[in-house]
């Protein structure tokens, strides 16, 4: 590796941890200002609702398949429906996902015979 | 710190391992097969921490790129993570760790701590918040290093892992995001955002969609509250 990619991987790193650490100290003290005790009242209306929107955003973006065919987004649809199955049966974490995958995997395995 | 709290957070953050280990491992064969050595790979993904970024950042290196032009794209590409630390500060205690647990502050790790702070008591918060952080990040330093060591090899014996086990991710974020469909206008919002996140990412600007969609939701949010209709119904 040579000085003048060691430094942008430096620098990259320095910015991204500036880009995670700042707004959380602005907000901190922010909160501080107005009050110690209703904090969740607190923050900005804007941002209570850009926080689920952005989690929105993560899973309509995670849940484009990597390689588009009949039997990726066939799992797709098929390992969601099972997840959200799942999730209401146990309002857990870990066993939709679980059984999500296991799912997809499933159609994924599948479908490469019968697609 | 709680030793309990520390486990809990660690439980939770398990079902990350299926997106992180095999991304983390593309990411590791794609910078080895790019020209780095595998402990500069490994040294990105301990200090960077940004998957997509990091690919961004190889890719645009061997393209012959100009270094500022690459952190330039690197942080844009990262800037969506502004309004990740504030949106979890309320929940957050006063102990002076919180800005340096930041670095570990992923997409995943955003939208788990978004959903499971709230839910606990705060002084497992810090413990909780530490585990779940830490195997995520592990996982994917890890994930680097297989990668980069023997991603090859292990592609090729196992093709299914690597397009079957990302599925872990859009599973957790549906977990996580269900449980906010509280009424019509929130249902409408959410499920609109998904919408142009998707059609942005399948229009092969993956890297705006999130924040784009994001924001597109916010506005069609407080669109749709200024009407009464949507205000009235609230689901159970």
């Amino acid at each position: 590796m040579d000085n003048a990619t060691g430094w942008a991987i430096a620098a990259a790193a320095v910015g991204t941890l500036l880009l995670r650490v700042f707004p959380l100290i602005w907000m901190r003290h922010h909160l501080q200002q107005k009050s110690d005790v209703n904090a969740v009242e607190n923050i900005p209306a804007w941002l209570s609702v850009l926080g689920p929107t952005m989690i929105a955003a993560l899973l309509g973006v995670s849940l484009v398949p990597g390689h588009i065919n009949a039997s990726t987004v066939c799992a797709t649809v098929v390992g969601s429906v099972a997840t959200l199955l799942v999730w209401r049966w146990q309002k857990s974490l870990g066993w939709p996902i679980f059984s999500g995958v296991v799912v997809y995997g499933l159609v994924v395995y599948l479908g490469a015979y019968f697609l | 710190m709680r030793a309990h709290a520390f486990w809990k957070g660690v439980r939770d953050a398990v079902p990350l391992l299926g997106g992180y280990i095999p991304v983390g491992m593309s990411f590791g064969l794609i910078a080895v097969q790019a020209g780095f050595n595998v402990w500069i790979a490994v040294v990105m993904s301990l200090v960077i921490y940004a998957g997509a970024s990091q690919f961004l950042f190889v890719a645009m290196l061997t393209s012959g790129a100009p270094l500022w032009l690459v952190i330039v794209m690197t942080l844009l590409i990262n800037a969506r993570h502004v309004v990740y630390g504030p949106n979890i500060a309320p929940w957050l205690t006063s102990s002076r760790w919180w800005p340096w647990m930041m670095h570990g502050l992923t997409d995943q790790i955003f939208a788990l701590a978004h959903v499971r702070l709230p839910q606990m008591p705060e002084q497992e918060r810090l413990g909780w918040f530490a585990g779940a952080a830490l195997l995520a990040w592990i996982s994917w330093i890890a994930g680097t290093a297989f990668g980069g060591i023997a991603g090859a090899e292990l592609t090729q014996r196992w093709p299914m892992l690597e397009s079957v086990l990302p599925f872990a991710l859009p599973a957790m974020f549906l977990v996580l995001l269900t449980p906010r469909f509280t009424s019509r206008l929130w249902a409408v919002t959410l499920i609109t955002t998904m919408l142009v996140a998707a059609i942005l990412a399948l229009a092969g600007i993956k890297n705006s969609a999130i924040p784009l969609g994001a924001l597109c939701g916010a506005l069609l949010f407080y669109v749709l509250k200024s009407t009464t209709r949507f205000e009235e119904v609230k689901y159970g």
